[in-house]
């Protein structure tokens, strides 16, 4: 089988017959609207958030078809053809992650960027949705069963990125990649003796970790606490946001018409805080389209993993899924200040190229996965 | 091919996966209901208190202050004004981002070379940087064609307090500055700014708060950083006051003219009603280099005992010298003390005791036999020293008194002095002695501890004018159109009436007796002048050796010791229409250098009464 040329799919053709060509090329057609949708909704939001600029608009519709594109051509690969590619991918995101250490990019004070010229991009946003898929892939490995050193080795690469990305330093997203790189392990089967016993060693080196934060990460913690620590910085990004969506009501102040993001009160509002535009400009009701939109896409994505053949589609649709759900959680929460702010975009939404050409590359894995019933 | 074990293993894992998601699933599900009950918290339970948020970060109000009322004469000059001033400003924040355009704005428009300090620590704070202001007509045409460069320089006009006739009015309109800290207590705070203008004295200050009026409301929009997106509400200021003067244009300008800049001031009042037809101090100074509204430099290295800021007029206070006389006269009068047919022998002094001190007059052989006509004609110091010697202080100072010596005016400027009536009290209180009678003595004369203001003392001439009634000083004859009504603060009664007779007649034989004071404004023709000439002693003669003369030419050398000449005068004889009192600071003569200018002025008013009938 894995010899087979990846794109040797005619074959399969008159099998999936019942299927429209359409279906065929889209393979999930639910899955496919349900993020034309939230793609669409995030475009017309942004055109708000930003200030209504055409330019922000159109350079990410480019980047929206680019990852589509980049979907759609590897839906249609095999996953045991790009299984390796991806287990060794994990090393790819190590080299950018040192990279970034080594040669920050000019005028940022953390070196989260690489700069291509053309192109801008964080390892980090790659590394948090590469990391759990090489992660499924090591533990789904050809012929092999899962062996007990796999469960010490697989999280000790998850932390050694969660270090590389802390060093930035970037606590949050150090914390998050660390999460979507455990939730693959998790789901994998590791046994319960072995978490309590890395539960045990947490709670040993909590305070080591705590002396090793910066101030400014000690500061976002302690704001999330109590909010008067910096009232002047995330605390009152959080209150305006707060105040948007509160003030936003169930119907919202209308589109494009949001005082709170029209005259630039919410700090980031169209990358990070885009939730709180969308809150006070169509108001709970267009919270809660957005929301049931994001369910019927992590329901489409947990439909195709439970109906996957091999264990590998099964681990990666599912730690995909909820790295997905995760990430729309983790964003809300910060938006509406039930946890401290950390550098998570919508996605699918927020405004920035690699946020979106990634999550639409891990769709694509996700579609992948699915196969034409016989 | 699978296997059975293949198989197996697939179930088991497929078994794993599934409690293992129901496991993540189930706290996330957690974390989701936190989530949206926190949404819903926000969007229905506390939506109002966020609008009230909301609409706080972006609504703001402004006040809109008015343009400062007018100032007119009654004919309707003009004396205070506004006009528009164009000046170009930039936001310090943008300063470093736009010194190309700065550079523009210097070799194009101004033609100036780029000449600008700014502190560093300026440039954090949020404030105006005026590049550039009083823009002219030719500026202002070529900033409209330079305006699409200069996208960030601003063009703000402002209105700023302006003076047609310069120094004219200075000391009686005053002029304009920053409100400070203790201002900032005394007023409504929503009624100025920061950087709001306030009358700091004169007419401008005393009245503020007709001038100003009330502001206006503009409840704005604006962004996170503060800029102005659009106007939601406006409330229109109020419109302040206009105020009329009851001071003449021309009694002003020949005050002004004829002491030509030497240290004095000139009180010309309305008798019947207390009307100010001119008030001017000299020297004066410019209020519209205060006000901004004139380019040029205030003149800061005058002499200082020329204080051109300091209005003598209201706040100078003088020895009334000989110009007392008529007062002491009357007083006598009224308690009987003399009649007009007392007469006493004018050696040239006056002594208490055969050997007590010798109290000179200034005419060294004396004026021979006096009465009380002569004594005030040829201003025989004796006969008033020795009938002060018989009055005692509390009967002068009573007296004294009812006419408002020692006591505020009440004209509507500020810093009025109240001057010195000294009584018993006050020199125990202030000097730490107690009363001699040669302090009355003095008194007599005028010397001594008593002083009075210009405007005291026209205020005082007034009641003798009146023969009896005496009016508030008043500036203002108008506020808008309601007419401020004269203000009698007092009505001096006499014993016998016909006293006023007596004392009148005698000011008017200084002008009209060939021996009087003033004989030199005497004109066969012109009109009755009643008067009393004073000169006020700066430095007293103790020398009991030297002869007065003598010893006068020995103080005279220093220019600022020489005596200050006044005159108190009113006219014309019997209907008087004006009191005018002229002091000229070290003038030595009430006679030649005094009387000659409040002739003037009378006769200026006559005039005009004509004219405008």
């Amino acid at each position: 089988m894995s010899n087979r040329n990846p794109l040797d799919y005619s074959l399969n053709r008159p099998i999936s017959s019942g299927s429209s060509p359409i279906g065929y090329i889209l393979k999930d057609i639910p899955l496919y609207l349900g993020l034309v949708c939230v793609l669409s909704f995030g475009l017309i939001m942004l055109y708000s958030s930003s200030g209504q600029s055409s330019s922000m608009v159109i350079r990410q519709t480019g980047y929206v078809f680019f990852g589509l594109a980049l979907m759609s051509f590897v839906s249609h690969l095999k996953p045991d053809s790009y299984k390796n590619i991806l287990m060794h991918s994990y090393w790819l995101g190590i080299l950018l992650l040192i990279y970034v250490l080594f040669n920050p990019a000019e005028g940022y004070s953390t070196s989260r960027w690489i700069n291509l010229g053309f192109f801008q991009f964080q390892p980090s946003e790659v590394i948090r949705l590469i990391l759990p898929l090489s992660l499924a892939a090591y533990l789904c490995r050809k012929d092999s069963t899962v062996k007990v050193r796999d469960w010490f080795l697989t999280p000790l690469a998850a932390l050694l990125c969660s270090y590389l990305v802390f060093r930035q330093p970037d606590l949050g997203t150090s914390i998050i990649v660390l999460t979507s790189g455990l939730i693959p392990i998790y789901l994998a089967g590791l046994p319960l003796k072995i978490i309590t016993a890395y539960f045990g060693l947490l709670a040993i080196s909590l305070p080591f970790v705590w002396a090793s934060l910066l101030d400014y990460q000690k500061q976002r913690v302690m704001t999330y606490f109590d909010s008067n620590v910096d009232p002047l910085a995330d605390g009152w990004n959080i209150a305006q946001s707060k105040t948007a969506i509160g003030s936003g009501g169930i119907f919202g102040k209308g589109y494009l018409e949001g005082t709170q993001s029209q005259l630039n009160f919410i700090p980031e509002s169209h990358s990070d805080f885009i939730f709180s535009v969308i809150g006070e400009e169509l108001g709970l009701i267009g919270i809660l389209v957005l929301l049931s939109l994001y369910g019927f896409i992590i329901w489409r994505i947990f439909k195709i993993g439970f109906s996957a053949q091999s264990s590998f589609e099964r681990l990666a649709c599912c730690s995909l899924g909820f790295i997905f759900l995760l990430f729309i959680l983790i964003n809300v929460s910060m938006v509406i200040g039930i946890i401290p702010v950390v550098g998570v975009p919508l996605p699918l939404i927020s405004q920035g190229g690699t946020s979106i050409v990634v999550h639409l590359l891990a769709f694509g894995v996700i579609l992948s996965a699915k196969r034409p019933r016989l | 091919m699978r296997t059975l074990q293949d198989l197996r293993r697939d179930e088991e894992e497929l078994r794993i996966l599934r409690g293992r998601s129901s496991f993540i699933s189930s706290m996330l599900f957690i974390l989701f209901i936190i989530g949206l009950f926190k949404i819903f918290q926000l969007t229905i339970l506390d939506r109002a208190d966020y609008e009230v948020e909301s609409d706080k970060n972006r609504i703001i109000t402004l006040p809109i202050f008015p343009s400062r009322g007018l100032i007119k004469l009654s004919d309707g000059t003009i004396v205070a004004e506004n006009i528009v001033s164009h000046g170009i400003y930039i936001e310090s924040r943008l300063f470093d981002k736009v010194q190309d355009q700065i550079q523009i704005l210097f070799e194009e428009i101004l033609n100036e070379e780029l000449n600008l300090k700014i502190a560093t620590k300026d440039l954090k704070k949020d404030l105006k940087i005026w590049l550039a202001q009083d823009l002219t007509e030719k500026e202002l045409a070529k900033y409209e064609l330079f305006k699409n460069q200069l996208p960030d320089l601003k063009l703000e006009t402002t209105l700023k307090r302006y003076l047609p006739h310069g120094n004219l009015f200075s000391h009686v309109i005053g002029h304009l500055g920053k409100i400070d800290q203790q201002e900032r207590l005394l007023f409504s705070k929503s009624e100025y700014s920061n950087s709001s203008l306030i009358g700091k004295v004169g007419i401008e200050k005393k009245y503020e708060n007709f001038l100003k009026g009330s502001s206006g409301v503009s409840t704005v929009e604006v962004d996170v950083y503060g800029n102005k997106i659009r106007e939601i509400n406006r409330i229109m200021p109020n419109r302040p006051s206009d105020l009329v003067l009851t001071l003449d244009l021309e009694l002003q300008k020949i005050s002004k003219e004829e002491l030509s800049g030497r240290r004095g001031a000139v009180v010309a009042l309305e008798p019947s009603t207390g009307y100010v037809k001119a008030l001017v101090s000299s020297p004066d100074y410019n209020p519209n280099l205060i006000n901004g509204s004139e380019t040029g430099k205030l003149l800061l290295d005058f002499p200082k005992e020329d204080a051109p800021f300091f209005n003598r007029a209201i706040s100078g206070s003088y020895p009334p010298a000989s110009t007392l006389k008529p007062f002491i006269a009357l007083l006598g009068l009224e308690e009987g003390v003399i009649n007009t047919k007392t007469i006493i022998e004018d050696i040239g002094f006056f002594q208490l005791k055969e050997d007590g001190r010798r109290y000179r007059g200034w005419k060294e052989d004396g004026h021979g036999k006096v009465d009380l006509k002569k004594a005030i004609v040829e201003s025989s110091d004796v006969y008033f020293y020795d009938l002060a010697s018989k009055l005692t202080i509390d009967r002068i100072s009573s007296f004294l008194s009812k006419f408002g010596f020692g006591r505020l005016s009440g004209i509507d400027l500020v810093n009025e002095s109240e001057s010195i009536l000294p009584t018993r009290n006050w020199k125990l209180g202030n000097i730490g002695e107690t009363w001699f009678v040669g302090d009355t003595i003095n008194i007599g004369i005028g010397q001594g501890y008593i002083t009075s203001t210009p405007l005291q003392l026209a205020a005082s001439v007034s009641a003798i004018a009146n023969k009896g009634p005496m009016f508030q000083p008043k500036l203002v004859a108008y506020v808008d159109e309601y007419k401020q009504h004269p203000v009698l603060i007092n009505n001096v009664k006499l014993e016998d009436e016909k006293h006023w007779k007596i004392i009148e007649d005698s000011m008017i034989s200084v002008i009209q007796s060939w021996n009087g004071t003033a004989h030199n404004l005497y004109d066969e023709n012109g009109i009755l002048i009643a008067g009393k000439t004073g000169t006020a002693q700066i430095k007293s003669l103790v020398d009991q050796e030297l002869s007065v003369r003598e010893e006068y030419e020995g103080v005279r050398q220093d220019i600022k010791n020489r005596d200050h000449a006044l005159f108190a005068s009113y006219g014309p004889i019997p209907n008087p229409n004006l009191v005018v009192v002229v002091i000229v600071e070290n003038g030595e003569s009430g006679s030649t250098v005094a009387a000659p200018i409040a002739k003037k002025i009378i006769e200026r008013h006559q005039r005009n009464i004509k004219n405008e009938q």
